[in-house]
């Protein structure tokens, strides 16, 4: 069976003139407001390039025919390979993947419920649900290390990730030079080398722009040497419309969209036919509480019309949902719907991420488990249905005939068992009786259960010893020390 | 020979396990041909493979579209065994008689159906006297087989007084037998009200059985 959700349901919600303006629009202010770079090496590509650079405000104005070109070149064809090749996430436009959530820094401790720092366990052991779990593609470090030595969080996210799923990894947190060359060596350690590592790219890093129009400069030294050296990229946009864009969702993706094709032209000058993904996260400022709206219907719609426009681009997308909730339950499951089912029938192809509250900081186990029942539900939803020979059943309507019923038809069992219905884990369809004799368990309840049969059940075969062992040294090397001395976490 | 008779059980419970009704047909073929008894075709072979479909039901790992299947390859596999079952001393051995039947007025008849199925699977004998069932057809029938369950199923809460006249009309009758009642307009205060049992689903229709005739459950 194909890996993914197959998606033949598509909504339109900008219309052709649309895309064009945007695009116009966005040339217009890339040509006349420009964009930060902060990045030595960046700004001088970018006047090396014809690009008009003022030096003392960082600002590069870029001409238009730079991202007609940066389009042109960049890589179309892109498959985010996994440690076991039957989790290839290929970017086909014709699937839709979603990811988990990442780089939280709290973490509920399963047993005890202590809402504490997070810890490599944590990260191993959510790791190990993502792996489990049918409706999540690709994973993301959801939480750091934050019992490591600050200086290698970042790599120990990435070893216990590596140890506790086959999928394929997106990390988040190559944010310099530095950070990028160790991600990237341990990327071709576990690949088995640079060339194997090329060819099948086992981990991808997402890379956050800064709203409105700006470029940080670890985050671009790191993304031209990601893009030179084989390492996919999503450049993930997050004005938030309101306050760091434009009240309007388009005004808002338009900034947005300014800082990603700023970003693709940097990385096409730099490595032409590297591989970039086109991202955007952008949920407004609550206005009633400052705190950023993730899950609301804003952003469930910005992340559609995000979706549209990088296909406009023949550009794969990757867009954000996440939740203001702070436990899992009601309002978790309402903003994770009405965040994942808007992308999802525009037709996103990453989709990031499950399983984190409180606006992707706070880990809950349970919650991953929730959104893949949540993610099941939406890929029936977006599958599609079409009239053909089998599906009309002509054949079966007649054999069934008058006043009988259709329920010991091998169509019947054929169909159900290729997932004409979707068949859910926790939505409990049972009679009442049958729910309260047995314990009337919530939604949570269940998930719950669920999660503790995973944790006690799914072991992922480990990295092999010399692999591990290569992992550790660069891990070891890359330790140094911080805000001037030691600290005393290993 | 008494390889062979294990093997062709075997083929037996198999075929309805995995639902292939060609292989459930040929095996029943076999059973014939090698002299296998006829009940012990039903009781060690068929049965034991509808158990297990029930089984799988019950803990949502099969649809009920696959248990309804198997009864029916079931059913069809006892056709060709019917002949020899006629001429056959032996009598089947069941946990009990039921009748069963969708109550007048009411033509829904998919759940009383399943429960048939899972009362079959679990070796109770069920006359099944279908949907829209008038009362004196729950009588006459559960004197005719000495029923020691009475089955009555309504969906609509317009048919579920239909009930109390069931139960009425079998202890007018002098039947004792008692009634068990289901369906999606039944509660278990109602079965109380109207002194019969409750029961809210296939599954849960097996073991009140079984305790209503002291087997367990």
């Amino acid at each position: 069976m194909a890996f993914g959700i197959k998606r033949g349901v598509r909504f339109q919600i900008l219309s052709e003139s649309d895309f064009d303006r945007i695009h116009w629009g966005t040339l217009h202010i890339l040509e006349k407001v420009g964009v930060q770079v902060d990045s030595v090496a960046c700004r001088k590509l970018l006047k090396d390039n014809g690009c008009e650079v003022d030096e003392s405000k960082r600002i590069a104005k870029i001409p238009s025919h730079l991202v007609e070109e940066a389009l042109s070149k960049k890589k179309t064809s892109i498959t985010l390979a996994a440690r076991d090749p039957k989790y290839d996430a290929k970017l086909d436009l014709d699937h839709s993947y979603m990811t988990a959530n990442g780089n939280g820094a709290v973490a509920v401790d399963f047993e005890t419920g202590e809402r504490r720092p997070s810890t490599k366990k944590d990260v191993a052991d959510s790791s190990r649900i993502i792996d489990y779990l049918q409706n999540v593609h690709i994973h993301w470090p959801m939480v750091s290390s934050t019992d490591k030595h600050p200086s290698v969080v970042h790599l120990h996210d990435l070893d216990a990730s590596m140890s506790n799923t086959q999928k394929h990894i997106m990390y988040e947190t190559g944010v310099t030079l530095s950070d990028a060359k160790h991600l990237t060596e341990i990327g071709y350690i576990a690949a088995g080398g640079e060339k194997e590592f090329r060819h099948r790219p086992i981990h991808s890093c997402l890379q956050c722009t800064y709203a409105p129009l700006q470029h940080d400069a670890g985050v671009m030294d790191a993304s031209l040497y990601f893009a030179e050296h084989g390492v996919p990229l999503v450049f993930f946009g997050m004005p938030q419309p309101g306050a760091t864009g434009p009240v309007t969702l388009v005004g808002s993706l338009v900034v947005g969209n300014a800082e990603v094709l700023s970003a693709l032209v940097m990385t096409q000058l730099h490595a032409p036919g590297s591989a970039v993904i086109y991202g955007m996260g952008n949920a407004p400022l609550d206005m009633r509480t400052t705190i950023r709206a993730g899950g609301s219907p804003e952003h469930a719609i910005s992340s559609a019309i995000a979706t549209e426009l990088a296909h406009y681009y023949g550009m794969p997308s990757c867009v954000g949902v996440s939740a203001t909730a702070k436990v899992p339950g009601d309002q978790a499951v309402l903003e994770y719907y009405t965040g994942c089912v808007g992308p999802l029938l525009a037709g996103a192809d990453l989709m990031c991420g499950v399983g984190l509250l409180e606006d992707s900081s706070c880990l809950f186990y349970e919650q991953i488990v929730i959104d893949n029942e949540i993610v099941g539900s939406i890929a029936r939803l977006i599958r599609g249905e079409w009239a053909d020979d089998d599906t009309m059943a002509l054949d079966i309507i007649e054999k069934v005939g008058v006043g009988k019923n259709f329920l010991a038809q091998k169509h019947t069992m054929q169909h159900l068992r290729a997932g004409e219905h979707f068949m859910p884990d926790l939505i409990d369809r049972r009679s009442f009786d049958a729910w309260s004799a047995s314990g009337s368990k919530s939604l949570v309840d269940k998930a719950r259960e669920k999660t503790r049969w995973i944790l006690e059940n799914h072991r992922v075969p480990p990295l092999d010893a010399d692999t591990q062992k290569r992992v550790d040294a660069v891990i070891e090397k890359a330790k140094k020390p911080m805000w001037g001395g030691e600290t005393k976490r290993d | 020979m008494a390889d062979g008779k294990e093997a062709i059980l075997s083929e037996l419970e198999n075929s309805v396990k995995n639902l292939q009704e060609e292989a459930a047909m040929e095996a029943a073929r076999k059973a014939l041909s090698a002299g296998v008894s006829p009940i012990d075709a039903i009781e060690k072979g068929l049965a034991k493979g509808i158990r297990q479909v029930g089984e799988k039901f019950e803990r949502k790992e099969m649809f009920v579209v696959e248990l309804i299947y198997a009864a029916e390859i079931m059913s069809n596999a006892i056709k060709i065994l019917e002949p020899e079952l006629r001429k056959s001393k032996e009598k089947r051995n069941v946990l009990a008689h039921v009748v069963l039947g969708t109550v007048a007025g009411d033509i829904h008849d998919i759940g009383k159906n399943l429960v048939r199925i899972m009362l079959e699977a679990s070796g109770f004998e069920v006359r099944d006297i279908g949907k829209d069932a008038p009362i004196d057809g729950f009588i006459s029938a559960a004197k005719e087989m000495g029923a020691e369950i009475v089955g009555a199923s309504s969906l609509m809460t317009t048919t579920v007084s239909v009930q109390k006249e069931v139960v009425d009309a079998l202890r007018s009758g002098g039947i004792e037998a008692p009634l068990m009642v289901g369906g999606a307009a039944v509660t278990e205060a109602w079965a109380k009200e109207i002194g019969a049992v409750y029961s809210s689903d296939a599954g849960s229709a097996v073991s009140v059985a079984k305790s209503l005739v002291g087997k367990g459950g």
